[in-house]
């Protein structure tokens, strides 16, 4: 997780040296109104290291006001978990809707973003629990503690707050490249009799004593230009 | 704001990360039944002498010791877990002592604990059977508590 924050803060740098350079020119300049649609491809390399995971999440961003976006995610991710003590696969879909502030001064035929940004997240997914361990610490029985076990948990739901961090750069024209990070917490959720909401859909694995979890998405977005407006 | 929201992901990042993963022994395991020794008469709590508990087919002694009460874990996948009680046993003497055969039967279900501590097995006591061998040192038994679920008070009394 550390590498991403890295690589985060030395692309924040990079923004910043670029636009002390040349922010003085106080010119006047149109820049894009439009909708942006692609994909988190984080799920597709997630895809290819972690061979039980799969992931499809689509984003798309609608630009409102100058520094202010609209940000729609849905997606659908299967997991299968597997700890010393219980395996277990899940399996469902989300969306997350929420606004992005792009806190990044442009220069001159630049769109580029850094932003924060707020998600109101939502999931409905099942649980397949595989098998468990008995935790047992008196082992003079010898049992075999490892306890098959089939049982589904369905029509679970999840909905949280998540926090995002992050940034959009064009990198040919209406082509933009980005990454985020965000954190999220658990507002309400439908928890399976028995057994617990350890990965949510969209949320990624739950920290259990304190509903929390965090995530990373690498996006890759096309903007279907609407208008050029005037900054103000 | 976008400098304090990053220390915060940061935060909450390490802040979070380790408790989760690790089964801490202060979390109660699998509870065994607690039984407790009593006068026949008295009804008040009576040691039993050199008490040497071990379970039929198993090659293990599980203890030898003078006392008033004892946890013994129950088996997991079966319904019936038995165990040999002799009283009196001297070590190094065969067959020493009053061997009383006890067979506890019960039901169980597995309860959810922790990501990293997995289930435990809760029981439900069933029936309490001394084999009758005309010479049971062991004269009485009542099961106080059905469901084992912890291990706060005594489950099963045995009078002697």
């Amino acid at each position: 997780m550390l590498k991403y924050f890295i690589s985060f803060f030395i692309l924040i740098n990079y923004f910043s040296l670029f636009s002390q350079e040349k922010s003085e020119i106080d010119s006047i300049y149109k820049s894009t109104y439009g909708i942006k649609l692609g994909l988190d491809f984080s799920k597709q390399i997630r895809m290819l290291t972690e061979p039980e995971y799969k992931g499809l999440v689509l984003i798309g961003d609608y630009r409102i006001l100058d520094k202010v976006y609209i940000s729609i995610e849905l997606g659908s991710e299967e997991k299968l978990v597997k700890n010393e003590v219980l395996s277990f696969k899940t399996e469902g879909s989300f969306y997350k809707a929420g606004i992005n502030y792009n806190v990044f001064k442009n220069i001159q035929d630049l769109e580029n973003e850094i932003y924060i940004g707020i998600r109101y997240g939502s999931s409905k997914f099942n649980h397949q629990l595989n098998s468990f361990n008995v935790y047992n610490i008196d082992q003079y029985w010898e049992l075999n503690n490892n306890i098959s076990n089939s049982s589904s948990y369905e029509n679970l739901t999840a909905k949280w707050l998540e926090f995002v961090v992050g940034f959009k750069a064009q990198v040919i024209k209406n082509f933009y490249m980005g990454l985020n990070l965000n954190v999220n917490r658990v507002l309400s959720q439908k928890s399976p009799e028995n057994f617990s909401n350890l990965y949510i859909p969209g949320f990624n694995k739950v920290i259990e004593n304190n509903n929390v979890g965090v995530g990373f998405s690498y996006t890759i977005q096309y903007q279907i230009p609407f208008f050029r407006k005037k900054n103000n | 704001m976008k400098n304090k929201i990053l220390i915060l992901c940061i935060y909450v990042l390490f802040h979070s990360c380790e408790p989760d993963d690790i089964c801490i022994d202060t979390i109660d395991d699998t509870p065994k039944v607690l039984i407790g020794f009593y006068d026949k008469d008295s009804k008040i709590k009576k040691e039993v002498n050199n008490l040497m508990i071990q379970g039929i087919d198993n090659d293990e002694i599980y203890l030898i010791q003078t006392l008033d009460s004892v946890a013994i874990p129950l088996k997991n996948l079966e319904n019936l877990s038995s165990y040999n009680f002799v009283k009196d046993y001297t070590e190094n003497a065969n067959s020493s002592g009053n061997n009383d055969k006890l067979f506890i039967n019960y039901d169980f279900t597995y309860k959810y604990i922790s990501r990293a501590c997995g289930y435990i097995t809760n029981y439900e006591l069933k029936d309490l059977v001394i084999e009758n061998d005309n010479n049971n040192w062991i004269l009485e038994t009542e099961i106080i508590i059905t469901n084992i679920i912890d291990e706060e008070n005594i489950h099963v009394k045995i009078f002697h």
